[in-house]
């Protein structure tokens, strides 16, 4: 077990491509963080860096509070688990857990078959063990690349998207496997992967990069409840978050009205502020206002609004909607889930596609909400949409980070 | 007189209809008729293919084996029963060991064949890994070169090849002969081996590496087991090549230790010898390198296409 840290490491190729800039990022002992991004974020570069598979261009990585730029691969005691398992297809699945151990360092013989052996229980691999990696499925391939992770006992696990050749089913319960493994051994690990959902699943921290800057670096639930820019908002959560190009004006005397630019409406006061785009107004409730002061200085200027599909719901299936959170759209899509519903309405606002969005529907300008599969609302339909505005997210168009303090 | 309207391609396959049964229209709902008649085609059509590749086949298999059978049937006559092409005897094969020293030429050969070989492999595949897998400045250029090699033809090097041997005293040796093979064979070997081992995935040298292992050993340990076809692709093609050359062996191999192949051509010239104790000669010749690709054929095919496909 281990304590790995990133200060400030870039990484840049012959080319001159900028894969990770300026990295800062530090990994407790026995902590899982997930590093996650879209393709060519640099997250994989990052791991191969701590691995040391890819030299630093600058910065320092430390593991357990000593350098390591300069090591070798085979001196940093970090064991990687790779995409494609990179299992020794020559080798048995016996041979292929002891490999590490043969060579590494002189390990009695005894020893590997006791560690073999007992990775291979708590894997389920025994009967498996003279076996050749051809002979295995997916599954059980991922669980040997696993297993020769373990018996050599390092002082980290790297794993490098390690679940995404396999199935959907066979990759949630692999999932929860290596979450299993991982708490049990309490090593520190660093895991790559663009899956959002393992992301959260797995990860005691997630930490998002996206062109090689780090975005945030939380807990799961604090990255979707808070994501700290417009990148973040549009990559955690599947659906992603609405995102709409809107503009923060003066409330007007009531809700639903045309507006009060010059107004006295305070924020938080019963003419407090109200979020337009198109022809559709939001009354912004005091809570939201309080816990979020820099809200102020958006007075009259645009904005970029969030709401994720989940606080969208069938104002028809209320009892009290309050009609100042309620807006009214046209259906465009009904999509069954089984659990729920999504409705994809027309907004009549652009919607807003910085790269961050990650939706490519800015000509189809929709909203997508996640509702109870009771509603009866269908193609076609004007729907009344309730938005939980306590739960709204407001972003700076400019420099796309979240309006907070 | 009119003429009977001739049957259709359809209803020559239809069976008769039965007496009063309503005959069901061509492509109406529950005619079987053209979906059984598509089917038949389809059929007849792959039959059809298959044999035409099966007669091509034959065909193919027996101008390549004539030669063969040719050699073996004239070796076992004399002159005489040679030019009436009736009779045998053994007098053919008695006329070459008592004309050429052929258990001496035959150990030369694989000499010289067996030391190239290891020089070529040793050589193609370290370089090759090194090529395929480790980054280094100026490799794509040497590689470059190195394919560039493949293309020289012995013929316009060999005056060269002669004169840097003779300054370094290795004319009418073992050795000459042996390093002007390795020297010829290499470049291809290198550019087949690089190519393996591009096909061996990353990740792979990448494990090893982290699994504590150097890239020497790595090589030796991970690389080497795994590119056991290509080195077995080489290994033939080499011994091929290197066993029928009469060129380099004629100019560089003493009179003593000449290769079996340079035996042939010095029996070939004589004047007085028939075509029976070459035709034997040449049978004896032929064995090796045929032994060799049968124990390396299952190899071959999978070096051979390598790079083809997933």
């Amino acid at each position: 077990m281990s304590r790995i840290v990133l200060d400030a490491v870039s990484k840049q190729f012959p080319g001159g491509a900028t894969a990770v800039s300026s990295l800062d990022l530090e990994v407790s002992d026995g902590e899982l963080l997930v590093l996650v991004g879209p393709s060519g974020c640099g997250k994989t570069t990052a791991l191969r860096m701590v691995a040391g598979l890819e030299e630093v261009s600058s910065g320092t990585i430390y593991i357990d509070d000593r350098p390591v730029n300069d090591m070798e691969p085979r001196h940093r005691d970090i064991a990687m688990v790779f995409q494609g398992y990179a299992l020794y297809p020559h080798l048995s699945v016996y041979d292929n857990m002891a490999f590490s151990l043969k060579y590494r360092r002189a390990v009695p013989k005894a020893e590997v078959k006791k560690r073999v052996s007992e990775a291979a229980r708590i894997l389920e691999l025994e009967p498996l063990l003279d076996r050749k990696p051809r002979q295995l499925s997916g599954g059980q391939r991922q669980r040997v690349a696993m297993g020769r992770a373990i018996v050599r006992q390092p002082r980290a696990f790297l794993m490098d998207e390690p679940l995404s050749n396999l199935d959907a089913k066979l990759r949630v319960q692999m999932r929860a496997e290596i979450a299993q493994l991982q708490r049990s051994l309490g090593t520190t690990t660093i895991y790559v992967t663009h899956d959002q959902t393992e992301a959260m699943t797995l990860g005691s921290r997630v930490a998002v990069l996206n062109h090689g800057v780090l975005q945030q670096v939380a807990a799961p639930q604090e990255m979707y409840r808070n994501p700290a820019n417009l990148f973040v908002a549009g990559f955690i959560g599947s659906p992603p978050m609405n995102l709409i190009d809107a503009r923060l004006e003066r409330g007007s005397s009531g809700p639903g009205g045309s507006g009060d630019p010059g107004g006295s409406g305070d924020p938080g006061g019963p003419d407090g502020p109200q979020v337009v785009f198109g022809h559709h107004r939001l009354g912004v409730p005091a809570q939201v206002t309080a816990e979020r002061p820099g809200l102020a200085r958006y007075l009259g200027r645009n904005i970029v609004l969030g709401v994720r599909p989940e606080h969208l719901s069938d104002a028809a299936l209320m009892r009290d909607a309050d009609a100042a959170s309620v807006i009214e759209l046209p259906v465009r899509l009904r999509e069954e889930l089984g659990s729920d519903v999504q409705i994809h309405c027309g907004i009549g606002a652009m919607v807003h596609h910085g790269e961050a969005a990650l939706q490519d529907v800015t000509s189809l300008a929709t909203l997508v909400a996640r509702m109870d599969p009771q509603t009866a609302l269908a193609e076609g339909q004007q729907a009344r949409v309730h938005v939980e505005t306590t739960r709204l997210h407001f972003f700076d168009p400019e420099t796309g980070a979240s309006i907070r303090g | 007189m009119t003429a009977a309207p001739a049957p259709s391609a359809h209803s020559a396959h239809s069976a008769p209809s039965a007496p009063g049964s309503v005959p069901s229209a061509p492509g109406s709902p529950g005619s079987p008729g053209p979906a059984v008649s598509r089917w038949q085609s389809a059929r007849f059509r792959r039959r059809v293919f298959a044999i035409v590749i099966f007669a091509a086949m034959v065909v193919i298999a027996i101008v390549m084996l004539y030669p063969f059978w040719y050699m073996g049937d004239n070796s076992f006559r004399n002159q005489g029963q040679f030019d009436q092409q009736s009779g045998h005897s053994l007098a053919g094969w008695t006329q070459l060991f008592q004309t050429l020293p052929v258990v001496q030429e035959l150990v030369s050969s694989t000499i010289v064949c067996a030391a190239a070989i290891a020089i070529i492999l040793l050589v193609a595949t370290t370089a090759g890994f090194a090529f395929a897998k480790l980054r280094y400045r100026g490799s794509g250029l040497v590689f470059l070169l190195i394919i560039a090699a493949m293309m020289v033809p012995l013929q316009s090097i060999i005056i060269p090849e002669y004169v840097n041997l003779a300054r370094f005293n290795l004319m009418s040796s073992y050795t000459g002969a042996i390093l002007v093979y390795a020297a010829l064979g290499a470049p291809f070997a290198t550019f087949l081996m690089a190519t393996y081992y591009r096909g061996i995935s990353d990740e792979l040298i990448e494990a090893a590496v982290m699994d504590g292992l150097s890239y020497e050993r790595t090589f030796l340990r991970i690389a080497l087991p795994l590119s056991l076809p290509a080195i077995a692709t080489v290994t033939v093609l080499q011994f091929i090549q290197i066993w029928d050359d009469l060129l380099v062996g004629y100019l560089f191999l003493p009179t003593n230790d000449r290769t079996i192949t340079v035996g042939l051509a010095v029996l070939s010239s004589g004047r007085t010898t028939g075509i029976p104790p070459l035709m034997a000669g040449s049978l004896v010749s032929a064995i090796p390198a045929i032994i060799v690709y049968l124990i390396f054929q299952r190899y071959l095919i999978r070096g051979l296409t390598l790079g083809m496909g997933k």
